[in-house]
């Protein structure tokens, strides 16, 4: 790293040109900032600020612990999660992903499942919906057309309701028909992916339902085991 | 040629005398600072290329234990951090300290060059620990316990002179816009280094605030030794070559010092959610959005700085890189702010979005700005200029390219492969579903890192011809354009 080598070393203009050339070094002026620039890091500090909030349990500030993304039960809810004693047993989870199913249902029965008067039937309560589950499933997967009574009252609804078998897994439709078995006051036993799977094997039908066609599965439920816990002792509770 | 017509050429000439014997007296440790940082770097690049790899295919090159996912990725990162960033960084900081402060070297010399030798060889040490198994498992000081102290002190004996050319400045008005941060730099990484190894390593017991103080290592590191570099060389270089002054010398002020109150603060949100008490993560949140504050005003400062003067970006290799540099700063603190606020930091956590936010701010931000200030400062050290503009381009391109897919591509992967783990229609889903799914992500970055490791060995190939004095001799810059755009001498560009 000692002097250049190279045999015009000694061209001193040619060495110093680099420096030559250079500009001087400037003082910075004196610009305004612009107004809305300002605005939007005050912005940014009112959204910092909403950090402090939240994460430390808004104004109730606890230095032990808190935080929003523990829940109430405390630990991590998911199957094997590290903390929060039990994990997620079936009958949970299930109910977890059917509410998150069920925002396909909802578009007529509603989120409360109160239905719609005289266009479509409510969930909640409903005979079908409580009663054997060999009904429940085939409506759902094959669909169900022509007039229906439930709770009283006359439905009879231009097409019916839409087979939902082709277009969701068993997995899905039994979690669904969990979740809409044990909400909104309902209480009835779990429906697990086997028993939708048994009744897709034995039923092949493409065209929709009636009420008359059903009267037979009316009262009978899917054979089948249901994992231990609340799923479980619905009915017995009943 | 001269830009200042009103001095007399007396006094021009006996400045440019003195600035050529400042550029003498740290030409030795300056360049063995770049080149065998430009070594680290390219060895790093290959070494993201094959971890990224065996992410994907872990049965690539074998099943050795050597070059196993688990000691390439750390290996990387430590290679682009000691081996490369802090050693460009020592570089640039001795000389636009030097050349702002008007003072030369005065003896040391051979202190510098060995506290760089020690520098380099504990390293080396560092990284074949990590290779041969026995890395710390603590992100970004993945080395063994005996390298800290040593690379302190060597780090120390940069930083003594840094600091000692400051206090000899005569310092006028407007002096402060770069050296602040230079000067700032100087003093936060010891800081930020003693503390965490101290912590993370002489402290028994620590659980699991250990990690929490390693988040915070991470980002303070960052933030108050590579950002304030790197944006001290971008507020050195700009008005150089534009000729323009900075715009703003109140905005540059806020942005200073916003940033060295809010840097330390910030890491621990990184465990939001976690072991750790609430009021740790909530501040390190807030902090992390808060400073995209200083980083709002030193983008809009080059912003009013540059208007209308981009032409120059075209022309001048060193302002090509810097430009570029700075407008990944305002990305990097986007990033940062997204990783940190509760509201995404719940889909980003423990995700790969976390590695492109130390990409974009190491690479993106820092080392593009290096590459520039390396770009003006060789030329002038070593007598002769850069061979040729074709490596010079290749070198740019390939860069922004590949920095830039990596960021997107993990950004985009850490969005997805958070959402994922944390939707309820996912939780019965094995984990390595999930890492499954990441799969392009990771071939795309495995791609970007080879396009920026091909950039690099031109890099590194054109560095090492320019410090053996191989270079062009002419006294003519080496531009990337030539145009007959006569208001902006040509010259004054690089």
């Amino acid at each position: 790293m000692s002097a250049p080598a190279h045999p015009d070393s000694t061209d001193l203009d040619r060495l110093h040109s680099a420096v030559k050339r250079e500009k001087e070094d400037l003082a910075p002026e004196n610009q305004p900032a612009p107004l809305w620039a300002i605005f939007l890091l005050m912005l940014v500090a009112i959204i910092a600020g909403g950090q402090l909030g939240p994460i430390m349990n808004g104004a109730g500030v606890s230095f032990e612990s808190s935080n929003l993304f523990v829940s109430s039960g405390g630990g991590d809810p998911r199957p094997g999660g590290a903390g929060g004693g039990a994990a997620l047993d079936p009958f949970a989870l299930a109910m977890k992903k059917g509410a998150s199913g069920y925002s396909v249902c909802g578009g007529c029965h509603q989120g409360n499942g109160g239905g719609i008067p005289g266009q479509f039937p409510p969930l909640a309560g409903s005979e079908f919906v409580l009663g054997g589950t060999e009904r429940l499933v085939r409506i759902v997967q094959h669909g169900l057309t022509g007039p229906v009574t439930v709770k009283g009252q006359a439905f009879n609804t231009p097409g019916g309701m839409q087979p939902f078998g082709a277009a969701m897994s068993s997995q899905d439709l039994a979690n669904v028909l969990t979740y809409i078995r044990n909400s909104w006051g309902n209480e009835a036993t779990m429906i697990t992916k086997e028993m939708v799977q048994k009744v897709r094997d034995e039923e092949k039908r493409t065209s929709q339902w009636t009420t008359a066609d059903l009267e037979p599965f009316a009262k009978k439920d899917i054979p089948g085991d249901i994992p231990a816990g609340p799923g479980a002792t619905a009915a017995a509770a009943k | 040629m001269q830009t200042t017509p009103a001095t007399p050429d007396t006094d021009l000439q006996a400045d440019n005398l003195r600035r050529a014997a400042i550029d003498k007296s740290v030409k030795g440790p300056v360049l063995f600072l770049f080149t065998n940082g430009a070594f680290w770097l390219m060895l790093s690049t290959v070494l993201g290329v094959l971890a990224a790899i065996k992410l994907v295919e872990p049965g690539f090159l074998g099943d050795c234990q050597f070059i196993s996912y688990g000691r390439l990725q750390p290996a990387h990162i430590n290679a682009l951090v000691y081996g490369w960033g802090v050693q460009a960084a020592l570089g640039i900081m001795l000389w636009i300290m030097a050349r702002r402060s008007g003072q030369e070297l005065k003896g040391g010399k051979s202190l510098l060059i060995s506290a760089g030798v020690f520098w380099n060889i504990t390293v080396t040490l560092g990284i074949l620990s990590i290779i041969f198994g026995k890395s710390t498992s603590i992100e970004w000081l993945e080395m063994p316990k005996f390298v800290w102290p040593v690379l302190l002190l060597a780090f120390l004996c940069y930083a003594w002179p840094i600091a000692r050319m400051f206090g000899r400045a005569f310092r006028p008005e407007g002096f402060m816009v770069s050296t602040w941060y230079i000067l700032g730099a100087c003093f936060w990484f010891p800081w930020i280094f003693i503390t965490a190894n101290v912590a993370l390593h002489c402290l028994p017991n620590l659980g699991a605030i250990g990690a929490g103080i390693d988040a915070w290592y991470i980002h303070a590191v960052i933030l108050l030794f590579f950002v304030p570099v790197g944006v001290g060389a971008a507020y050195y270089f700009i008005p150089k070559i534009t000729g323009q002054p900075i715009a703003s010398a109140q905005l540059a002020s806020a942005g200073f010092w916003t940033l060295a109150v809010l840097g330390g603060w910030t890491g621990m949100q990184k465990y939001m959610g976690g072991p750790l008490p609430a009021w740790m993560t909530s501040v390190g949140a807030c902090a992390g959005v808060l400073l995209l504050i200083p980083v709002g005003l030193v983008g809009l400062n080059h912003h009013l700085t540059t208007l209308g003067k981009h032409s120059a970006v075209a022309t001048s290799p060193t302002l090509r890189f810097i430009f570029f540099g700075a407008l990944f700063y305002p990305v990097s603190g986007l990033i940062l702010a997204l990783n940190s606020a509760f509201w995404t930091g719940a889909s980003f956590q423990f995700t790969q979005s976390w590695y492109s936010f130390q990409v974009v701010s190491l690479y993106g931000f820092f080392s593009m700005c290096a590459f520039g200030a390396i770009y003006y400062i060789v030329p002038r050290l070593s007598g002769c200029e850069w061979l040729s503009v074709r490596l010079i381009r290749n070198h740019f391109w390939f860069s922004v390219y590949g920095v830039g897919t990596i960021v997107i591509m993990s950004l985009v992967a850490g969005w997805q492969q958070g959402n994922d783990l944390n939707n309820p229609e996912h939780w019965d889903q094995s984990f390595m579903n999930h890492v499954i799914n990441s799969r392009p992500y990771v071939v795309s970055r495995a791609v970007a890192w080879a396009l920026i490791s091909f950039s690099n060995i031109m890099f590194l190939l054109h560095l090492l011809l320019m410090v053996a004095g191989l270079g062009r001799r002419s006294s003519a810059p080496t531009l990337l354009e030539h145009h007959d755009d006569h208001a902006l001498p040509n010259e004054a560009h690089a």
